[in-house]
């Protein structure tokens, strides 16, 4: 039962951790995408200079509210799927 | 130092294959001979090559563990050891040790009616060190010469590379995000500082020289 408690314990940090690296990681490649976009509509002369940060903020709320963003907590979903499948490979199969 | 530097890496490369090469999973076709139970003792260093099956076993000294003889198509022998990894590691959630038991001892087979199964197992095998793979899974197969494609290892192996690349990408991320903009802001602060300390060195100089009679510039 300890070692149970200790397992969920210990699994919970770690995904939790990965949680935060993949969600930095995903916010990044966002926000750089979005420059990206960005700088060439401002070379197409579709957006102006001076509304640049507001279209990156403006992108970043789309992503806030992204299924994108709701995947990621795929990181504590998929261990526990893939725990309970080897679960019943191991002792049931 | 380029020897050092080889002998590290050496080191580091055995250590992660050797650990890889243990806990992952192996099968083998055997024929199971036999079965027993025979008690161990668990003072030694060789301890962390039994399960920890149960809070409790920690703390014993010895314990009852059931072993499967069996005998390879070659003629050549492999004893496994049977014992539950419970919650521990390595992660095989494995419970069914007495179920696992029986299964071994309804597949016995003679060497003139052989009937041979695949034993999934991880761990090794070592005289010296009286130590034994933990068998996990019997499956009976046709014969001692099918082929077994190890899937299971390679979506394990496929998932850790996939991890790697992924921190992989996140430092190089991190680096051109975070770090990088840091060091320009530092590098232009240094900037700063040192064509301000270049000016007022130029002033200091031009102080001086006016002491010597000469025109400050």
């Amino acid at each position: 039962m300890i070692a149970l408690i200790r397992l969920g314990i210990f699994g919970l940090i770690g995904l939790t951790v990965l949680y935060f690296l993949v969600s930095w990681y995903s916010r990044s490649v966002r926000r750089e995408r979005l420059e990206g976009w960005a700088d060439e509509k401002i070379a197409e002369g579709e957006l102006e200079q001076a509304a640049r940060d507001a279209y990156i903020e403006d992108g970043m709320r789309d992503y806030d509210a992204s299924l994108r963003k709701k995947l990621i907590l795929g990181v504590y979903v998929v261990p526990i799927i893939a725990v309970t499948v080897v679960i019943y490979v191991t002792n049931f199969m | 130092m380029r020897y050092v530097k080889w002998t590290f890496w050496l080191l580091v490369l055995t250590v992660v294959f050797g650990f890889l090469h243990y806990t992952l999973p192996q099968r083998d076709i055997v024929r199971i001979v036999n079965t027993y139970e025979e008690r161990q003792d668990l003072t030694d260093w060789t301890r962390l090559f039994w399960s920890v099956p149960d809070d409790q076993s920690t703390s014993l000294s010895n314990r009852d563990v059931q072993f499967i003889q069996a005998v390879k198509a070659n003629g050549k022998t492999m004893v496994y050891r049977n014992e539950d990894t419970g919650w521990g590691w390595p992660p095989y959630f494995k419970f069914d040790t007495a179920n696992l038991y029986t299964e071994a001892n309804d597949a016995k087979s003679t060497k003139a009616n052989p009937e041979w199964v695949a034993i999934r197992h991880y761990g090794w095998r070592n005289e010296f060190l009286s130590i034994f793979p933990n068998a996990v899974g019997i499956k009976p197969v046709a014969g001692p010469d099918v082929r077994l494609i190890p899937w299971g290892n390679i979506v394990i192996l496929g998932g850790v590379a996939l991890f790697f690349l992924f921190l992989w990408r996140l430092w190089a991320q991190f680096r051109e995000r975070a770090i990088d903009p840091l060091l320009e802001d530092a590098g232009e602060t240094w900037d700063a500082v040192d064509e301000r300390a270049d000016r007022a060195r130029g002033r200091f100089r031009g102080w001086l020289d006016s002491w010597r009679g000469k025109p400050r510039r």
